[in-house]
């Protein structure tokens, strides 16, 4: 749930980040004692290493069960270096971060295109090989570990203390915290949190879900790397034993408590895991059922977490958005192209396992018109816009638009070339908020990359202004800006067609598929509809519509290609078509079966 | 005989051995993911309680092994009962999809901190009930408890394949499995098919417990490992494929005991590597049907 309602922005985010500072400078001199400051310290590093795992999993709905690996890796490679090649800790520290940053790429690959529990799988895999390889292999340690490795140096060359260490880590922490807190205020945050909602919208609207998925990877495991480096320097001394299966299941649980992508769950999370036990320490024989039970009670009675249902809890009030917004028209003269673009197939054909979904379809769509799609259910329509916008690959045939050949392209390179869609189910971020659905439709718009966002810089500000502005304009356009801050999930189902097109307007398409954008509505939005996709097309803008509904589709198609079977059985104006006897014996059938009826 | 060829031989017979118990417990994933799409993570502490129990009813209290065997399998059904109605049936309707992945490992948990209060922490011998005399075949040796595992998981595994296939009961599992809502529409009642699947489920680690228990010893943290690796054989198949899974805990068993003839410490990491390669390149296992994501 992206509710940034405690990402506070200006002096109050600099009060929050000042309060958090003093608390990490006055925390270990006000409990002054050995133990007390090591628990400090553990509790640092694995908030950093849980702030990277919220985004993978809280962020991006990916899971990890094998994130321990990751820790391990930076763990291992920094305590190498620095024993064996005798770094100094600030430099084999970096080098433990980027080492574990590499093998968050190489843990992407076999996770790109696993879902579930495969994806569980597959970070359950690594986890297990990344402990068993550091128990046997004798460059680490094998089950001895290794030893005596050195703590950070001040300048002056002496040995940081217990104290210095926790400012270290817990600066660090602070540092990336405020980090992660900008990138999910900005374009970063919300395409992972698209990905997490519906990676084919996201595909469509020109996001590489491959590559970003690789971003998460990565976020997360330099988290985790930095996190794994300040535990290796902690005790001077690692072995395989602290790296296994129930550490990952600690920091998974730890983001899971303070509620996953609530941006401060993390911090709350990991307080919670790594301060209860230690109350209860007395209680030695019973302190995994009491960790145990903490983590079944949290997830049965707090499902979204502590900071999460704080948030849910405040939200009511903090959301409330509903001022009447006058429609703003100028936002389609933005969009304006003189020309929509062209489409033409040929030889279209899609099998399924045998079945001939699509045979042999030839269409040219004209620029600048409302092309409809009609036929019965299973004609294949939706089966073709899916050829169309290169969700499916065809069996056969071309597609090209503009004079490009695009068959089989994917729907993120379509949409560069100004092609996206709707989804006749719908595929909305039920995670982020209306207005960001839209925002998210900006991507390939944005001029300011990855770090101008992490690091907020002045141009990536304005950059965002400016788009949640247009962002407005797009919803008000629609007529669904009152609902702007509420969660798209929490939208009515004909809002949440209208907030699909406007998403897709985002993309400023010269070609734009709308499926079945009348499917389940009321007449008063149908009406609506009509009236939108009329001031899309005035715009300049190509439609392919795809509807059940006759009375829309009617009114507003320049041309209506028909569908049965797979086939093309008809194209005309909506007049030359009523009137075809092919398309009236495929809805009604022929004569002597209506006969027999 | 050549020697070599004696290690190989005795590599095969103990990885078919390993292996149908990991199916067996694979088996287990399968029921509970077709019918409500998760799975217990704590399926290894269930074959560790049903291997105490086993031990408790067979060694402390010289029951017979047959009913100590009934036993075991009773009380980690019993088990799964509980599971589902603690641990999946309050989170599954949670927006968070892998909620269920945490409630059934803290269970585990829970579980390894009984059985050490329970049993203790100690490693506990469980006499094989066929007794330790190894069984010549050729020049080769053989443990008639291996074969008795092969010959009983095997056959557990068929016989749930049968009961799920041919009995009327079994019929609405499989139903409530294609579709919740239709199976719910004919009169079967969901809540029970879905409790009737965990306590299968927990079942059958449970007898996997009492059946490996004399080839490795029994304790507190016996099960992790095996729970972890039926859940690779699970995800080689396709969790949704029993045949496959069937094939992948043979697999899985067969790879790490002839690893291990040529290096033991390779045994471990080959099977987690070649699983990563394998989803790498079969997102959804070497069996498993490929998910087409409709739009």
């Amino acid at each position: 749930m992206r509710l940034p309602i405690f990402a506070a922005t200006g002096p109050l985010g600099w009060l929050a980040v000042a309060m958090g500072a003093i608390t990490i400078w006055a925390l270990p001199l006000v409990l002054d004692d050995p133990f007390f400051i090591l628990i400090l310290q553990s509790l640092a590093y694995l908030y950093i290493a849980a702030i990277g795992l919220d985004i993978l999993v809280g962020w991006t709905g990916q899971i990890s069960l094998g994130h321990a690996g990751l820790y391990a890796v930076g763990a291992y490679t920094s305590a190498l270096l620095a024993t064996k090649a005798g770094f100094p800790f600030w430099i084999s520290a970096p080098l433990g971060v980027a080492a574990s940053g590499l093998t968050g790429v190489a843990l992407a690959l076999p996770s790109l295109r696993t879902k579930g529990v495969y994806l569980a799988m597959v970070t359950l895999a690594f986890g297990f090989m990344a402990e068993v390889t550091a128990n046997r292999w004798s460059f680490t340690g094998g089950p001895m570990g290794i030893m005596a490795i050195p703590g950070p140096t001040l300048p002056s060359g002496a040995e940081m203390n217990a104290t210095q260490y926790f400012w270290l880590i817990g600066g660090t922490a602070l540092m990336v915290q405020m980090l992660a807190t900008n990138l999910y205020r900005s374009r970063v945050g919300r395409i992972l949190f698209a990905l997490q909602g519906s990676e084919a919208a996201a595909e469509t609207l020109g996001i590489n879900v491959y590559v970003w998925k690789v971003v998460a990877f990565v976020l997360s495991s330099v988290c985790a790397g930095l996190g794994g480096v300040f535990f290796a320097h902690q005790n001077g001394f690692i072995n395989s034993e602290t790296f296994v299966f129930g550490l990952s299941v600690q920091m998974l649980a730890s983001v899971l408590m303070g509620g996953t992508g609530t941006l401060l769950g993390p911090l709350v999370g990991s307080v919670m895991l790594n301060l209860l036990p230690t109350l209860f320490a007395h209680l030695h024989e019973y302190h995994l059922y009491i960790y145990g039970g903490i983590i079944l009670a949290t997830i049965v009675f707090l499902p979204k977490g502590i900071v999460g249902s704080l948030q849910l809890l405040l939200s009511a009030r903090h959301l409330s958005s509903p001022k009447q917004i006058v429609p703003d028209m100028s936002v389609l003269r933005d969009l304006g192209h003189d020309t929509g673009m062209t489409l033409s197939a040929r030889g279209l054909c899609k099998e399924f396992g045998g079945v001939h979904a699509l045979s042999d379809i030839d269409i040219d769509i004209t620029p600048g018109t409302v092309h409809g799609l009609i036929g019965p259910n299973g004609s294949g329509k939706s089966t073709f816009v899916n050829v169309l916008t290169g969700i499916y690959r065809p069996s056969a045939g071309t597609v090209e638009v503009a004079g490009h050949r695009v068959t089989g392209m994917n729907p993120h390179k379509m949409a560069r070339l100004g092609v996206t869609r709707t989804f006749q189910s719908i595929r909305l971020f039920g995670e982020l908020t209306v207005l960001d659905n839209v925002m998210v439709g900006f991507h390939l718009a944005f001029r300011r990359g990855f770090f101008a966002h992490l690091l907020q810089t002045q141009s990536a500000v304005e950059e965002e202004a400016a788009f949640r502005a247009k962002a407005q304009a797009l919803l008000a356009f629609v007529g669904i800006a009152n609902r702007a801050n509420d969660l798209a999930q929490n939208l009515s189902y004909g809002q949440q067609r209208l907030l699909e097109i406007a998403r897709a307007l985002a993309v400023r398409p010269k070609l734009l598929l709308l499926d079945e954008p009348a499917a389940g509505i009321n007449p008063t939005e149908l009406h609506h509809l009509a009236e939108i996709i009329g001031q899309i097309k005035a715009a300049g803008v190509t439609q392919v519509v795809i509807e059940h509904h006759m009375e829309l589709i009617m009114g507003i198609s320049d041309t209506i290609s028909v569908f049965d079977f797979g086939q093309k059985i008809a194209e005309g104006n909506a007049v030359k078509v009523q009137a075809d006897p092919k398309v009236i014996e495929a809805y009604l059938g022929t004569p002597a079966e209506l006969a027999h009826a | 005989m050549d020697p070599v060829f004696i290690k190989l031989w005795q590599a095969i017979i103990s990885g078919l051995s390993i292996g149908s118990i990991y199916a067996l417990i694979a088996q287990g994933y399968y029921i509970t993911f077709i019918t409500t799409a998760t799975l217990n993570f704590g399926q290894g502490e269930f074959l560790m309680i049903g291997a105490l129990v086993g031990l408790t009813c067979y060694v402390s209290l010289g029951v017979p092994f047959p009913i100590a065997l009934a036993i075991a399998v009773v009380v980690t059904g019993l088990m799964g009962i509980m599971l589902e109605r603690v641990a999946i049936r309050p989170v599954i309707r949670h927006v968070l999809s892998y909620s269920w992945v945490l409630s059934t490992v803290a269970i585990s948990i829970i579980l390894k901190n009984l059985a050490v209060n329970l049993w203790g922490p100690e490693q506990m011998k469980f006499p094989s009930p066929f007794g330790d005399q190894v069984l010549k075949i050729g020049s080769a040796g053989i443990f008639p408890q291996e074969l008795f595992i092969i010959v009983c998981a095997v056959g557990t595994v068929l016989l749930v394949q049968l009961f799920l296939r041919k009995s009327l009961l079994g019929k609405a599992l499989m139903a409530v499995a294609n579709n919740r809502n239709a199976a719910a529409v004919v009169g079967i009642d969901v809540k029970r098919m879905v409790m009737l699947a965990f306590m299968l489920s927990s079942a059958l680690a449970g007898l996997g417990g009492i059946l490996i228990a004399p080839v490795t010893f029994g304790w507190a943290y016996m099960g992790t490992v095996p729970g972890i690796k039926a859940f690779a054989a699970a995800i080689i198949g396709g969790l949704e494929n029993p045949i496959g899974i069937l094939i992948g805990g043979l697999m899985i068993g067969l790879m790490e005991q002839l690893f291990g003839v040529i290096n033991s410490s390779l045994k471990e990491g080959v099977i987690f590597l070649f699983i990563l390669i394998m989803l790498a390149f079969r997102p959804t296992g070497l069996m498993g049907r490929r998910a087409i994501d409709k739009v």
